[in-house]
């Protein structure tokens, strides 16, 4: 997808399923979402979703693939070989969905990369309703978004520990008992 | 037209500052001697579930606020991740419990992106056909408990007949009142069954009438006016700003509807009209709610028209990496046992990928986000809650509004917590 | 009609109705307990009038909160049994029908409303995630709204049909006119 060499900081551009994502550098995020909201019109943040990749690629695929095109047999790692997934740079992928709302709608996705406990600059000053997203994204992956003056935890109680959509977190919960065990 | 309005509702912005959410007392405006913290909730009258508010309040006037919510965290993304793509739909319309069916759609389409199908034609009018019954399910909910807060008490009996019919419908189809689990990766689970579209078109026949019915009770009433008109005012600028899309949107005069503009499903192939105001108070999203509910009525008549002409077609794609073979064929085809086996047992496997779909669901754009790693289970799944970002708007459309407006503001809101919370 | 102590009580319950099938927990219970029958008639009036009028608290969570609503709605009638007025003053409610998931932060207003509760008091955990957490088994919800406030009435379903609800309701009001205590009386919370 064109028009998008204008915006600063952009590391890497990727188009898939007809979706454009542009990797930006952490230190010139805010620079990249004033430009695209300002010059190339994305007037509404839609959604901000960190995603954790730790243990990413480690459940090896073997077998075939579920496709509309079904196996390819002279594809590698189709025939039962364990191919893994492509693996990825950092940890914690932060993905800032954008939209155009405009007689040209358009949606484009800027995606950051971080380690642990690396900060990130917040695009509150861009879009007031980056808010709540970082918010959430603080409490439920802690990342930690540098400029936010409400960085808190918003839907865990305010005296938990942990942050638990990471994947070293475990799902919870309580092993189920059967009503003829004691 | 333009998609973006010409007048402004108020000059400047509204947003407080430095956190859009939070609306600070402000001393020049009020003495702090004045003022009153008052808890509303999480366990209130107000039938949006367990949203609570923080009120400063100065008199009867709302002075500071701030939403506190949470309340209702399941944790469903994480859940999500440790099931099957087949098991994790059924974790998908508790999300937003009141428009359930959009939020299946909206995760079926997900995967169904990753993998590139596509659903045949008799899926997508079926599909399109109960997701703008669970728009009106959805907007009688609202309308019933709206009115039910402000006062106009018998219409909550009115639209929760009405809904019953709907509920009725969806047992027809899927077996059940709620949380149906009809819509299936590749399609539907099962056909739609004889006489369905009967059923809904006398559902349509009387469902107009309901709506002339509510507006004659509510259009002109004083009371209604009275309490909605200027209410909880919210322009255009600072609306795209907030994230909110669908009724908040709309009513702030944005001619924006994912359907149209970015069209899904067969939305592009049917007639019907967005409703857009331009005053960006209460009065107007109720007013918004109600044209919408004639719009989904208008739709889907067509897609039942539809329905009626693909009779006898596949609901389902034919792809048996990801679809169950028809069950007479195990009897006799080892592959089909085959593949029986390896999608009950591990499931189907996506490829690998990221995507994020976006429908237009009773609340605004629901959206979301897959991530997969080419595993039987899927590896993030988030869900863009339409709530979530209504709520971001409370301190904003609530400066210097009485205490009965911020109850009248709150509700056009159209929050529901579940989707708010996930 | 058999002989058991519930039937002569007025019960409808199906537990009567087919009287080959053991004698379920409902009916052990009121089996041990001494004094549950009510021997004077003023205790039969009294129970007679509190089962007529319960007055639930709008305790609506998540989705069965809907179903819960329609249940009010005017094809499954609650107003029929006295119950239309729900109260959102928990001092004037006489039901806490938990509908929904509860999360571990809000089982202390769950708690808090219940407390603020007066005597005689009934508990209905409506759905599965209130009887034992439902499909979520996982760090946020508390798998079973019987571990802090004790229950007398589980309805199964995910959401419980209004008839399921109702039917719910309905023993419970068998409950009060058999003269079992409430639950806070006979049993304390899940462990």
């Amino acid at each position: 997808m064109t028009g998008y060499e204008s915006v600063p900081g952009v590391v890497e551009t990727r188009v898939s399923f007809d979706e454009a994502t542009l990797v930006v550098d952490p230190t010139r995020l805010v620079d990249a979402c004033a430009h695209l909201r300002g010059e190339l019109g994305f007037n509404m943040l839609v959604d901000i979703a960190a995603a954790d990749y730790l243990g990413w690629g480690e459940q090896e695929v073997a077998g075939y693939i579920g496709t509309a095109g079904g196996r390819d047999l002279n594809q590698a790692g189709s025939h039962g070989l364990a191919r893994g997934p492509e693996p990825k740079p950092k940890r914690f992928s932060v993905s800032y969905h954008l939209l155009r709302v405009g007689d040209e709608p358009a949606r484009v996705r800027v995606q950051v990369w971080l380690d642990d406990d690396e900060p990130v600059a917040s695009v509150i000053e861009v879009w007031p309703a980056a808010d709540w997203f970082e918010r959430e994204a603080f409490d439920l992956m802690g990342i930690r978004f540098e400029g936010h003056q409400n960085l808190v935890r918003i839907l865990m109680p305010e005296d938990w520990e942990g942050h638990p959509l990471r994947k070293d977190y475990p799902l919870g919960g309580e092993p189920v008992r059967f009503s003829d065990e004691d | 037209m333009s998609v973006l309005p010409s007048t402004r509702i108020y000059e400047g912005t509204r947003i407080p500052s430095p956190v859009p959410t939070i609306l600070e007392v402000d001393p020049e405006k009020h003495r702090l001697e004045d003022i009153l913290r008052v808890n509303f909730g999480p366990n209130h009258p107000s039938t949006h579930g367990v949203l609570r508010l923080v009120v400063d309040l100065d008199g009867e006037t709302v002075a500071g606020i701030r939403a506190v919510i949470g309340y209702l965290h399941t944790g469903f993304e994480k859940n999500m991740e440790s099931k099957s793509w087949w098991k994790s739909v059924t974790y998908a319309p508790r999300i937003d419990y009141v428009s359930f069916q959009a939020n299946e759609l909206v995760y079926v389409m997900a995967i169904e992106k990753l993998l590139g199908h596509e659903i045949p034609r008799r899926a997508v009018w079926a599909r399109m056909a109960l997701a703008e019954l669970t728009r009106i399910h959805s907007h009688l909910v609202w309308l019933g408990t709206s009115a039910l807060e402000l006062g106009a008490i018998s219409l909550f009996w009115y639209c929760f007949d009405d809904r019953d019919q709907i509920l009725d419908l969806f047992e027809m189809v899927g077996g059940t009142r709620m949380h149906t689990r009809y819509f299936q990766v590749g399609g539907l689970a099962e056909d739609i069954p004889p006489g369905f579209t009967n059923e809904a078109r006398r559902f349509c026949e009387s469902m107009p009438k309901s709506v002339d019915e509510y507006e004659a009770i509510l259009d002109r009433n004083a009371i209604w006016l009275e309490r909605t008109k200027g209410v909880g005012l919210l322009s255009a600028d600072d609306a795209l700003a907030l994230g909110q899309t669908g009724p908040m949107l709309r009513a702030s005069g944005v001619d924006w509807d994912l359907r149209r503009n970015t069209p899904y499903l067969a939305y592009d192939e049917v007639d019907f009209d967005v409703p857009v105001y331009p005053n960006g108070d209460v009065y107007d999203r109720y007013k918004v709610h109600m044209d919408e509910m004639r719009q989904s009525v208008r739709i889907v008549r067509q897609c039942l028209d539809r329905l009626d002409e693909t009779e006898g077609e596949p609901w389902i794609v034919d792809d048996r990496k990801v679809v169950l073979p028809p069950r007479h064929e195990l009897h006799t085809s080892m592959e089909s046992l085959i593949h029986h086996f390896k999608i009950v047992t591990e499931g189907f496997r996506v490829p690998e990928g990221e995507v994020y779909v976006a429908i237009e669901s009773p609340r605004g754009e629901a959206g979301c986000y897959l991530v997969s790693d080419g595993s039987a289970r899927p590896w993030r799944v988030k869900f863009r809650a339409p709530s979530f970002a209504a709520l971001q708007a409370t301190a904003t459309i609530v400066q210097d509004v009485l205490i009965a407006d911020l109850i009248a503001a709150a509700g056009s809101l159209d929050p529901v917590m579940g989707d708010a919370d996930r | 009609m058999s002989d058991r102590p519930l039937a002569q009580a007025g019960l409808q319950s199906e537990r009567v109705l087919w009287p080959d099938r053991g004698p379920g927990v409902f009916e052990q219970e009121v089996a041990n307990i001494e004094d549950a029958l009510l021997t004077t008639t003023i205790q039969k009036a009294i129970a007679w009038a509190q089962s007529h009028s319960v007055w639930p608290d709008t305790f609506g969570l998540a989705c069965c909160a809907i179903e819960m609503m329609s249940i009010v709605s005017s094809r499954y009638d609650i107003a029929r049994f006295g119950m239309e007025r729900f109260s959102s003053s928990p001092r004037q409610a006489d039901l806490l029908i938990v509908s929904g998931r509860v999360t571990h932060k809000m089982a202390p207003p769950l708690r808090q409303v219940y407390d603020q509760m007066l005597e005689p008091k009934w508990v209905i955990a409506m759905g599965a995630c209130a009887s034992s957490g439902g499909m979520f088994n996982n760090y946020t919800i508390l798998q079973g709204v019987d571990k802090i406030v004790p229950v007398d009435i589980h309805v199964p379903g995910c959401p419980p049909r209004p008839e399921a609800l109702m039917e719910g309701i309905v023993r419970l009001h068998e409950k009060i006119r058999a003269g079992v205590p409430p639950a806070y009386q006979i049993r304390g919370v899940a462990q």
